[in-house]
């Protein structure tokens, strides 16, 4: 009996000492991909690992795909102090995960770095936090069949007034005119994204009260006086609470929906369902006639490497390898958007016209990216939400938002 | 023989022993519900964000503002509904199948089975299923309304309406459990009782109240504390369903400290609703065990 036992726990000992010193030599890099493993962008991740691995023979890049809650399990990650060493940033490299980052931008490519991405990715001193595999450039997407049946341009749109003048026609028409997906929450939250540059930016340049902790309180409620119309005029659409970006996309792809507004990837899956649909992105309206439509503009797939990261060399080793141009053009190529490195041009396909269309305007960063505290985006969505559904005042919203900043710009002062 | 006097006879043959093997259930017990638990009530005393690896102390702070906090106090009303909504119609449902299922028909084992199967699927696909169901442009439901010569109708934009298809489908979802455990107690019932009654004259419904209905006590406190604690933690039917929505309306405390933990950043408070959704099933589920105890006689 002691014998076999011995002799069993000999050879597990020989079985670990084994496994031990063949992964002795071995460099793991760890990369959460942010993007699920039925996409494009996935399948190229994993050609492309095995490329590097190929050339890099004691690198192992093990690739993990999101689930619907890619931030919150990076949260996770980053709580339990073992993040991976790779992790896509979803917008956030300098807002959020900035402390958590290696500053990239002595990287060869970085200097490369589009320039609608700088004011949006660039730290004070010049700190680059993630790769930027794309640049997210965002209007309102439009399906050209809805406008042309309801006798809609989108070259009259210039302001609020216009585009609700335009969903009218929409309604009229028996079309969907402005389509939301409530049921995924934070596309509603796009409104303050899309509607508050105009009102606190371009027009009443707020950008200094809003880095400094003041909250601007009147442009705040005009901002959301803008989203209670969409409301009160019965343009948007019945299904709202239930309503999924997959609906809207589906909505588009048949000439149902006319508006929705949110990033192009909801047109690409709109792409997918109906190769030769007709569908763009245009400019986002402003308040009054004497200012300039603009498009937003941010950080989208972006990959950054952890501090602490244990293949630190490996890890930018690989995103350099990304970062060649074949490489990039492939990666921009599968979601659709416009490459963040300024060497790589990408075929954007049924959106070409569109993005030409948008060099022709200015850029807004996405509002609460650089402009409202971390961590205020729930409740930029829950009071805009809040609004839509009537379930708060203007004011109510427009106070909750209040202290809501308030409190989180004091903590992250 | 002599072998069997080495430590690893004592531990596997002797009887005493063998109380060391539950030792591994509490180890995984103490790491994976425990320790979480601890933690989960030191967080609740902070102002931590989830992620970041300082926080400060805000004493009971989280605590006072649960019940200041609309959100909060709805997905309190919500999280009753869900848990004793769905325990009732679950118990009727439930019981009415097992007595209609304890006679001998033809195809009664494939009716158990049909019903027991939705038990087996995941809350998740339920919940797709019948929110593809109740889909507004694409649902059968509006299909048929539509066909009816009605507009389509928004079932899941209404907070009334989508607080009572949540309790539907979990429902329908799980009576199959309380038919489970309803079988096995009139299983038991010995059919002398109901011999005895029949000869003494007694109606079917006289034979149900004072024979299965008191046979049955210990099975319905088992249902409905199994089922009870099922509804007051329901989380997945709703996220796929209404994904708490219209807006905030049909959130549960499991949604809600969700979203406050992982989308508002807020884990601290997201914790005190964890403590506080603990000891709300804690108090609930003991004082209904409690009054049920009372009413179970000796038979």
């Amino acid at each position: 009996m002691k014998k076999s036992l011995l002799l069993v726990l000999v050879a597990l000992i020989a079985v670990l000492m084994t496994a031990s010193c063949s992964s002795s030599g071995e460099k793991k890099i760890e990369f959460m991909t942010g993007t699920g493993v039925d996409t494009p962008l996935f399948a190229l991740y994993e050609t492309l690992a095995k490329e590097f691995e190929a050339k890099n023979k004691n690198v192992k890049i093990e690739l993990i795909p999101s689930s619907t809650n890619h931030e919150g399990e990076v949260k996770t990650r980053l709580a339990s102090g073992d993040a991976p060493d790779i992790w896509m940033t979803h917008g956030w490299s300098k807002g959020r995960y900035a402390e958590y980052l290696v500053d990239l931008s002595k990287e060869k490519w970085a200097k490369d770095l589009q320039n609608g991405l700088k004011p949006v990715m660039l730290g004070k001193n010049g700190e680059l936090y993630a790769f930027p595999i794309d640049l997210d450039i965002a209007g309102i997407i439009y399906s050209q069949t809805a406008l042309d049946a309801a006798g809609v341009s989108i070259d009259s749109i210039n302001t609020w007034d216009d585009f609700i003048a335009a969903c009218e026609k929409l309604k009229a028409a028996g079309k969907t005119p402005l389509a939301v997906a409530g049921k995924d929450r934070w596309p509603t939250g796009l409104f303050i994204d899309w509607i508050a540059p105009g009102v606190m930016i371009t027009q009443n340049s707020k950008e200094a009260d809003l880095m400094s902790g003041k909250f601007p309180v009147a442009e705040w409620k005009q901002t959301l006086d803008v989203v209670a119309k969409f409301r009160d005029k019965g343009i948007m659409n019945k299904d709202y609470s239930s309503a999924t970006n997959n609906d809207i996309a589906m909505g588009l792809a048949k000439g149902d929906v006319g508006f929705t507004m949110c990033m192009n990837f909801v047109a690409m899956q709109a792409f997918e369902l109906k190769p030769d649909a007709k569908i763009g992105y245009m400019q986002v309206p402003v308040m009054s006639a004497n200012d300039k439509p603009y498009y937003v503009i941010g950080e989208k797939n972006a990959l950054g490497i952890w501090k602490d990261s244990k293949s630190l060399k490996e890890a930018k080793a690989f995103i350099s390898f990304l970062a060649q141009k074949d490489n990039l053009t492939k990666l921009a190529t599968s979601v659709g958007s416009p490459a963040g490195l300024s060497t790589v041009n990408v075929d954007l396909k049924q959106l070409t016209a569109s993005f030409e269309r948008s060099t022709k305007f200015a850029g807004q960063p996405y509002f609460d990216r650089v402009f409202m505290p971390n961590g205020a985006w729930d409740a930029i969505v829950a009071t805009t939400e809040g609004v839509v559904l009537k379930q708060m005042s203007i004011d109510e919203a427009v106070a909750k938002m209040k202290s809501e900043y308030e409190k989180l710009y004091n903590q992250q002062k | 023989m002599e072998q069997r006097k080495g430590w690893l006879s004592q531990l596997f043959f002797k009887k005493e022993a063998t109380n060391i093997l539950y030792v591994p259930a509490l180890i995984l017990f103490a790491v994976f519900t425990f320790y979480p638990l601890i933690y989960g009530l030191k967080i609740s005393f902070t102002n931590w964000n989830g992620y970041s690896q300082n926080y400060g102390y805000v004493g009971f702070l989280n605590y006072i503002e649960l019940f200041k906090d609309k959100y909060f106090l709805n997905a309190i009303k919500n999280t009753l509904i869900f848990g004793f909504g769905c325990t009732i119609f679950q118990q009727i449902i439930g019981l009415a199948v097992a007595i209609t299922l304890d006679h001998k028909f033809f195809g009664r084992n494939f009716s158990r089975i049909v019903i027991y199967l939705p038990v087996l699927v995941s809350p998740v696909i339920m919940g797709i299923i019948y929110y593809l169901f109740l889909h507004y442009n694409y649902g059968a439901l509006n299909d048929i309304v539509v066909l009816l010569g009605y507009e389509r109708i928004a079932w899941l934009s209404k907070e009334n309406w989508a607080l009572i298809a949540i309790v539907i489908v979990n429902t329908l979802q799980f009576c199959g459990i309380s038919m489970i455990i309803y079988l096995a107690g009139l299983q038991n019932i010995p059919d002398m009782y109901y011999e005895a009654a029949k000869i003494d004259g007694a109606t079917d419904f006289q034979a149900f109240k004072y024979i299965t209905i008191p046979f049955l006590y210990p099975a319905v406190i088992t249902s409905v504390t199994i089922n009870l604690i099922g509804g007051l933690k329901l989380f997945d039917v709703i996220k796929v369903l209404t994904n708490g929505g219209p807006g905030y309306s049909t959130n549960s405390i499991s949604t809600l400290i969700d979203i406050t933990y992982f989308n508002a950043q807020n884990a601290g408070y997201a914790s005190s609703m964890g403590v506080f959704l603990f000891a709300m099933i804690l108090i609930v589920t003991i004082t209904l065990h409690k009054v049920l105890k009372k009413g179970e006689v000796e038979v």
